[in-house]
């Protein structure tokens, strides 16, 4: 009884794959006069292949669903994308044309002792040649058609 | 090998798919999973009207979660987890899980709710022998009928199972070994 049990358990683990070859073979040896436990394998078996017969078919309407669903927000994650992409590229060529703009400031105040332009002069310099078209180079960034426009 | 290596290498290109979001690698996913997404739903729930409207939510997740997907584990185990984790979320806010606070803690506990309504399984059920376990199925413990699906349709190793269900291996064999015990028993009686 206790050796059934045993192989009860071993045909178990047989149907889940966790068993090695030599335990599949004692299964083999020891249903050859077992018929309960040979029936134990038909049935379990016969449950198995039962399981296999439930058929839970998904409409196709439920597929043509799915797909718009997915179409739709695909699209609505690509603009967040650009839109995230456009701030993202704003954010930095403001940033950039700021601190450039600061250096070159401070660059220009050094060079102007040694010149004969005045600090004022330095300073509408810098922000005619350098911070205008940086912060217009920004702007362009915003306003540039095309999915691309985040890249300009 | 060569087998393990292709579907290693598609696992692959469905990773870097769902990174680019591509619209065209999810619609294939879609046609060749959703009704074995379906399935799964209703084995875990015991409801089937609630299984469309989860499997739809499972893909939207799969397109906003999808570059947490690294090719590296096979593309279904991974995908259940998510409807599972849904699955359970779902179910905690039908209001179930509000009427025992012993919930709280244990996720999996609100999956073992019983489910009123008419069974999915006899109405699925194709043969002679399915019908006499659709009557089985339905009273049994969703956890035990989960790990029967991924084990014996699914053909899901015992570890991808644990992954799934977030359980140790000895516990999944247990819940299937278990469930076959309770399923043999409709072939049993007379």
């Amino acid at each position: 009884m206790d050796s059934d049990k045993r192989f009860r358990e071993l045909i178990d683990r047989s149907f889940t794959g966790e068993i090695s070859e030599r335990e599949r073979q004692l299964i083999q040896a020891h249903i050859r006069d077992c018929d309960d436990c040979k029936h134990y394998i038909e049935l379990t078996a016969r449950t198995i292949r039962g399981l296999r017969e439930f058929a839970f078919a998904a409409g196709l309407e439920s597929h043509v669903r799915v797909r718009d669903i997915l179409a739709h927000h695909t699209a609505t994650m690509r603009q967040h994308n650009v839109r995230l992409k456009v701030r993202s590229a704003f954010v930095l060529t403001l940033s950039m044309s700021l601190v450039g703009s600061l250096i070159a400031c401070w660059g220009a105040r050094l060079l102007a002792v040694h010149t004969h332009f005045g600090i004022a002069q330095v300073q509408a310099g810098v922000l005619v040649f350098w911070l205008l078209p940086s912060v217009c180079a920004a702007l362009s960034t915003l306003v540039a058609p095309g999915e691309n426009r985040g890249i300009a | 090998m060569a087998l393990s290596s292709t579907a290693e290498a598609k696992d692959a290109r469905i990773a870097r798919g769902l990174r680019e979001s591509d619209l065209e690698l999810l619609t294939s996913l879609v046609e060749r999973c959703q009704h074995r997404l379906v399935r799964y739903l209703v084995y875990l729930t015991g409801r089937r009207e609630y299984a469309d409207d989860l499997a739809q939510e499972t893909w939207i997740r799969v397109l906003q979660r999808g570059s947490s997907y690294n090719g590296r584990q096979r593309f279904d185990p991974w995908l259940f987890a998510i409807a599972r984790n849904l699955a359970i979320d779902y179910l905690r806010q039908k209001g179930k899980a509000g009427q025992n606070a012993s919930l709280a803690n244990d996720r999996d506990a609100v999956l073992q709710l019983p489910s009123s309504g008419p069974s999915p399984f006899e109405a699925a059920a194709r043969s002679e022998d399915a019908i006499r376990l659709a009557n089985r199925l339905q009273v049994l413990s969703p956890l035990h009928r989960e790990a029967l699906l991924l084990r014996f349709q699914e053909d899901l190793s015992l570890h991808e199972i644990a992954k799934v269900v977030g359980a140790p291996v000895t516990t999944v064999s247990s819940r299937i070994y278990r469930g076959l015990a309770e399923l043999r028993s409709a072939f049993e009686e007379k």
